[in-house]
């Protein structure tokens, strides 16, 4: 009982937090309400009982990628007049509705007929750091590497195109 | 529920895409592709949690692994075209045309 009022917040927040990002007009604020979207989905996956993506959760992208994000929005000095003029906000988020609502009440039918099951709090260290470590580590080992290659080549990619000092003729 | 979890996720996803198409700001959509990132991550770790298996949760640290090189590499493309072009609009950047 305890845990569905707990899903029924976090829902509700995340939806209010993503519809807040496509609504407002000022990066900023549309920044502030994802952090709320994540803090929640960071609670909702404690609700699945993943200890682990709990955590990496609120320190990767709660914290990491929304303060770079946050970070860089500061640093241009965005002001009112710089941002685009989008006069025809409205007419495309209705028609962009009118396109993706279907689809979703067609997803969330198919959603519908997958066999459902209570989603209690699971012990027995389901999604803690030492199980998740070793399926990463058995299973996944590979993909990890890869993982690692793609995460290098970012970063030489980011210092090579930002740290430009080249004059250009 | 395991399905409410889901709906929940089908419902981030359409919202991301909404934030794609209909905005211009260059931040907002970066921020709509993260969302629907978040939202497959819940998909993700709702399945896991049904099948009780932990193959989930090691994707889910994969997408945020690729989330966090989107990001550094967006935001260093955002920064140069600020640059030269002084403004933050999507239909500025169009310089991929043939």
């Amino acid at each position: 009982m305890f845990a569905e009022g707990l899903f029924i917040g976090f829902s509700v927040l995340s939806v209010l937090g993503a519809l807040g990002l496509v609504l407002f007009r000022h990066p900023m604020n549309g920044a502030m309400s994802l952090i709320v979207t994540m803090i929640s989905l960071a609670g909702l996956y404690a609700l699945l009982s993943a200890k682990l993506i709990f955590a990496l959760q609120l320190i990767v992208y709660a914290g990491a990628i929304m303060s770079l994000i946050i970070f860089i929005i500061m640093f241009l000095n965005i002001q009112e007049s710089d941002l685009p003029e989008e006069k025809g906000r409205l007419t495309y988020l209705i028609g962009g509705s009118v396109v993706i609502i279907p689809i979703t009440l067609f997803l969330i039918k198919v959603v519908k007929s997958i066999p459902n099951a209570e989603a209690t709090i699971v012990g027995n260290g389901f999604g803690g750091v030492k199980e998740v470590g070793l399926v990463l580590y058995q299973d996944w080992l590979l993909p990890f590497e890869i993982v690692s290659i793609l995460l290098l080549v970012a970063l030489i990619g980011a210092v090579v195109l930002a740290g430009k000092r080249r004059v250009i003729k | 529920m395991i399905q409410n979890y889901l709906i929940l996720s089908v419902i981030l996803f359409s919202l991301g895409i909404l934030g794609v198409i209909s905005r211009r700001n260059v931040f907002t959509v970066f921020m709509s592709i993260e969302l629907m990132l978040n939202a497959a991550n819940l998909a993700f770790l709702a399945f896991s949690r049904l099948h009780e298996s932990m193959d989930g949760h090691v994707l889910v640290m994969m997408v945020m692994a690729v989330a966090a090189a989107e990001a550094a590499l967006a935001l260093a493309v955002v920064i140069l075209l600020h640059k030269h072009k002084g403004k933050l609009d999507t239909n500025v950047f169009s310089l991929l045309k043939g």
